[in-house]
């Protein structure tokens, strides 16, 4: 009787997972064949460019950004419809991770909206998988390319093929505040090697007393050491994925950050980070200076309030004197589904978000400081931006080529350098450990 | 203490005496006086962080990082000002409608899909019972972060994307096996005289449940509304997932849009619009964890 | 765990039918009467199986698939067998720190949260009057959603000189700042997890309403102490919802994500010590692309939590009670 029943049982289950199993394939064919079309993208076929149709067309329109940027497209997009009262343009925005892990479950899952803000780290992925469109056949014609320089263009080229336009640059900087700097009697940093701006951190931190600090630890940032590998000639990654980098030269790198890190260190400690998060350091008043992109002045303003009106920018120490080791990143690209069914139209979103000087003048720098000649016509550059402008301009004799597109996976390998860095903070791990840590992870990444 | 002690014992000798009223701090008064009291001491410790919060609301964004303390330097209304105009064009209370279609919606699915799944569970006898109840439990112990993507490609295939179906559909179909598994718990606790008394007096099962089970289980329907709504009405990655236009975004989404890491984040905003979204979904507790008092009111008339 | 349930429930229902035949009311055969169980069950069943079926379980299946593949969301799956559970258990030291902060995080976490559910439950339920407000001033920190907001309170009541830190220095003991100390990250997110107790102490509260108070009474006029009646009157007829607390909030506790992802922006630091189970999981899966070996980790997961459940289904014969089954 008991067995009966069990067999009964058993055979239901066998039922049940055959019925799930076609199922199954049904659902993972459906999802190859939403993929599948987008093979072409890379393909001749598209090569001839669609034209536009003039008939009335919705485009869906993604990116990522707070409620400031968010009107700031409202409007942009509302001029957009205005000049083509034939296309309509739904937005969609979201925070930065959020956007993100929607984006590769719609890529997973098929239907990614027609236009796209896009980040430089997911350009090869997204690319190399067909998601993206070639926009070669747009360039040009939907796409206004008059002012946009050779070396802006060749940004969002992945492996010969144009698929993301970069709307606006950022460059590697160091953000400084005045206010502390008088406070403790310390001069602006004048520039010099990193051990001349290792000293600097320690003076303003001995001047202040301890109250605040001159710096963070800048070996937990993986732009720094790229910015040294550069200077020596070297990628941080090159095109082939191999890392430009032994295990001896990141050891180099996060020793000599040692006497920045702990509780008696020169910068400020890790566990006071901790506490401050989700503000920075800088951000709250609490470190005189930080290396970032140039672009986060306008963040750090926020967080420092009304009492803040202007900061210093200047230029990363040196490495080797007279390398072109800075360069100029897109802080965001445009770039559209390889699925649109408006190619078209969506070129001329592109274009009209790229190239508009009155977007320009909606946007000023908040995406970054615009790439294009026409669009920083719209802008009257002041304050902070003006500032930004200025700042790129001074580094022109540093700026050398982009190094090759992010590495599928770079995302993560950023990540993992920055948890190193903190764990080297907190003293968890060792800079020995460190190092293998970050190759196996790397092996991890670059054989998947 | 003692000396506390010893002036009862006066008070019980004079009662012997003189038939006069009880002394006022009689055994009763002083083990509610206690209740109170540690109620109390619990509750500040409890609600310090939400006050903390409240106040919170009152302080300039620069203030985040650089003044820890409870009360706000500078005090000031702008971050409700801010909050009160909306994002990019969409109104706030927008937010708050969504939210809650969706949470009504989903719990009134919830509610009915769960107590009749429950309810063949827990009182009828019928082949697969056991198995169909192990694969129940068994939905619970799989992390929802790996089924993501399938069942955005399945709603996807159905057309549901930017509408509200993936959000409110599977609560109508007793996907949550907690409620399910909450009530098949609380059904075992009811003595099953009660509902075989009905059965023997000729009612089918559609009418035992309604009319015996779901009066019994009332403490536990309660239970499951108010969670139900609570859950959904927080709830980020579904909609995160299947909602696209900002303006059927509900709350939660809202709410991140005040912080974006690679632009400016305003963290006053932040607070004071997750203090709001909470005041919709408090008055829902107020209101009905008062029915947890009455449903036991009714059941202790019948037990 | 499939057989183990399928006895028991099926123990349960025998006794049912078993003293249900001499009465039945309708005079139906024995055969006639399975077969309306059957039709009763399934119609009832019915809103259920659809969401199981439809919703539920292909996606489950297909996951379990993705777990012996290398799938980076974009190129189809590539089957590489028992691959992702090898590096699991024998290269990844991300994973052991995961599980070892996880396991702490359980075992540790969920006895206390259940203890404080429990008791402020039963003192909730000493009176009715004035107990609503109490009630959801305990509940109200359970409202408070997933937003970055926890962060920012709850870092800032266990910062350097902020509350906590305060109130243990008046008791002499200078710890100072939790949050940016390595050791007390885990602590400080087992109390965030008790802060927010209201769940299981709203179900434990559900469950003693349900409690008959003629038990007290009758034990009350035989002399017995508070101690005496919580375990031989409260312990057995709330031992089904404390089943079903401890069973759901371990299961809850092994999927710890919402909290820890807030409180570390996602990174699971400081120095991976919010990295907790299901955060690694997720940022395997969706930051790194990796969604075979997340779905590896998931399928090791379902297994540890339903050995686990099983042992608990298993024992829970010894010491839970039903109403509905002891007649």
């Amino acid at each position: 009787m008991v067995n009966v029943h069990k067999r009964r049982r058993f055979m239901a289950l066998v039922a049940l997972t055959a019925a799930s199993g076609i199922a199954l394939s049904a659902c993972s064919s459906d999802a190859e064949g939403e993929a599948d079309p987008t093979g072409s993208a890379t393909g001749e076929e598209t090569s001839e460019g669609e034209t536009a149709s003039g008939e009335d067309v919705t485009l869906d329109f993604a990116f990522w950004g707070n409620d400031v940027r968010a009107d700031m497209y409202a409007q942009s997009i509302d001029l957009f419809e205005e000049q083509y009262p034939n296309i309509t343009v739904n937005e969609t925005f979201l925070g930065y991770p959020e956007f993100w892990e929607k984006r590769q479950t719609e890529a997973a899952g098929g239907g990614l909206p027609d236009v796209m803000q896009f980040d430089y780290s997911y350009m090869r992925q997204y690319s190399e998988n067909g998601l993206l469109l070639d926009l070669g056949p747009y360039l040009g014609n939907e796409i206004n390319t008059d002012g946009l320089t050779e070396q802006i263009l060749g940004i969002g080229v992945v492996d010969g093929v144009t698929t993301g336009l970069a709307t606006s640059t950022n460059a590697w900087g160091m953000y400084t505040n005045p206010a502390l700097l008088e406070e403790t009697g310390v001069a602006e940093f004048a520039g010099g090697s990193w051990d001349d701006y290792k000293a600097w951190v320690a003076e303003v931190t001995e001047a202040s007393g301890g109250e605040i600090y001159g710096g963070t630890d800048y070996t937990g940032r993986i732009q720094n050491f790229e910015v040294q590998l550069r200077a020596e000639g070297k990628n941080l990654f090159n095109e082939d994925g191999t890392p430009g980098f032994d295990e001896a030269r990141l050891a180099e790198f996060w020793e000599s950050g040692a006497e920045m890190r702990g509780d008696d260190g020169t910068g400020i400690s890790q566990q006071r980070l901790e506490e401050l998060y989700p503000v920075s350091g800088f951000g709250s008043a609490l470190t005189a200076s930080e290396l970032t992109w140039d672009n986060f002045g306008a963040g750090y303003l926020g967080e420092l309030g009304e009492s803040y009106t202007e900061l210093g920018l200047v230029e990363p120490p040196v490495t080797v004197e007279g390398a072109k080791d800075l360069y100029q990143k897109p802080s965001m690209l445009h770039a559209i589904s390889a699925n649109t069914e408006h190619p078209a139209e969506s070129a001329m979103l592109v274009d009209f978000l790229i190239n508009s000087p009155e977007v320009g003048a909606i946007f000023g720098t908040n995406r970054g400081l615009p790439a294009s000649e026409s669009m920083r016509e719209g802008i009257t550059f002041e304050g902070l931006d003006a500032q930004i402008l200025e700042y790129e301009e001074s580094i022109a004799d540093r700026l050398g080529d982009a190094p090759p597109v992010p590495l599928v996976g770079y995302g993560t390998l950023e990540e993992k350098f920055r948890v190193l860095g903190t764990e080297l903070g907190f003293g968890t791990v060792t800079v020995e450990d460190a190092v293998s840590q970050f190759f196996s992870e790397m092996d991890v990444v670059l054989n998947s | 203490m003692t000396q506390r002690g010893d002036v009862w014992v006066r008070d019980d000798a004079d009662q012997e005496r003189v038939p006069a009223p009880r002394p006022y701090w009689n055994r009763k008064r002083i083990t509610t006086a206690i209740w109170f009291i540690a109620m109390a001491a619990l509750t500040a410790i409890v609600l310090y962080p939400l006050v903390w919060l409240i106040f919170a609301t009152f302080k300039d964004n620069s203030e985040f990082g650089q003044n820890p303390a409870l009360l706000p330097e500078d005090p000031t209304f702008d971050n409700y000002a801010k909050v009160m105009e909306g994002i990019a064009g969409v109104p706030l209370w927008r937010f708050f409608a969504n939210s809650a279609v969706i949470a009504i919606a989903a719990t009134a699915g919830t509610l009915i899909s769960s107590s009749m799944a429950a309810y063949a569970f827990a009182r009828i006898r019928f082949k697969g019972v056991g198995i169909f109840f192990t694969a129940m439990i068994g939905t619970l112990l799989l992390p929802f972060h790996v089924v993501i993507i399938p069942q955005y490609i399945l709603f996807n295939n159905l057309g549901m994307i930017d509408t509200y179906w993936p959000l409110i559909l599977p609560k109508f179909l007793a996907t949550e096996a907690f409620f399910v598994f909450l009530m098949v718990q609380f059904m075992r606790g009811i003595p099953r005289e009660m509902d075989e008394a009905a059965r023997v007096d000729g009612a089918g099962h559609v009418r035992t449940f309604a009319s015996i089970m779901l009066p019994l289980i009332q403490p536990a329907l309660v239970t499951s509304a108010i969670f139900s709504f609570i859950w959904t009405w927080n709830d980020f990655l579904a909609p995160l997932m299947y909602v696209t236009s900002p303006e059927k975004y509900p709350v939660p989404i809202a709410l991140k849009l005040y912080n974006d890491q690679t632009s400016t984040s305003d963290y006053g905003a932040t607070v004071t619009a997750s203090l709001l979204g909470m005041v919709p979904i408090l008055l829902f507790f107020l209101v009905f964890q008062r029915l947890l008092i009455a449903g036991v009111a009714t059941q202790g008339l019948k037990g | 765990m499939v057989t183990s349930t399928v006895n028991r429930v099926d123990d349960a229902t025998d006794q049912q039918t078993g003293s249900a035949t001499p009465r039945d009311p309708k005079g139906l055969t024995r055969k006639q009467r399975h077969w309306r169980e059957n039709i009763a069950g399934y119609g009832f069943l019915t809103p259920w199986l659809v969401g199981f079926f439809g919703l539920t379980l292909v996606p489950m299946l297909y996951s379990l698939y993705l777990s012996f593949t290398r799938y980076n969301l974009f190129s189809p799956p590539e089957w590489i067998g028992f691959d992702n559970y090898i590096r699991m258990f024998t290269e990844d030291p991300n994973y052991t720190q995961s599980v070892k902060i996880t396991l702490i995080y359980v075992l540790v976490g969920t006895p206390i949260k259940l203890a404080a559910a429990l008791g402020v439950a039963m003192l909730l339920n000493y009176r009715d009057r004035g107990a609503g407000f109490f009630r959801s001033s305990f509940y109200a920190p359970s409202l408070i959603g997933a937003s970055v907001s926890v962060a920012i309170v709850w870092r800032a009541m266990f910062s350097t000189d902020g509350p906590v830190d305060n109130s243990l220095s008046f008791f002499g003991l200078e710890i100072g700042g939790w949050v940016g100390n390595v050791a007390l990250v885990v602590p400080m997110m087992i109390l965030l997890a008790v802060w927010q107790f209201g769940a299981p102490m709203v179900i434990f509260l559900a469950g003693l309403k349900q409690v008959p108070r003629e038990l007290y009474e009758a034990a009350d006029m035989d002399g017995a102490g508070p101690v005496k009646k919580f375990r031989s009157i409260t312990l057995p007829m709330l031992s089904s919802v404390v089943f079903f607390n401890l069973l759901l909030e371990l299961i809850g506790a092994f999927q710890v994500f919402s909290s820890a992802y807030i409180i570390s922006n996602g990174s699971g630091g400081p120095a991976g010590m919010t990295n907790f189970y299901t955060l690694y999981l997720y940022k395997r899966a969706f930051s790194d692309g990796q969604m075979g070996y997340a779905s590896a980790m998931a399928w090791t997961l379902v297994i540890v939590v339903a050995i686990i459940a099983f042992v608990l289904f298993r024992t829970s014969k010894m010491w839970v009670h039903y109403q509905g089954d002891n007649r």
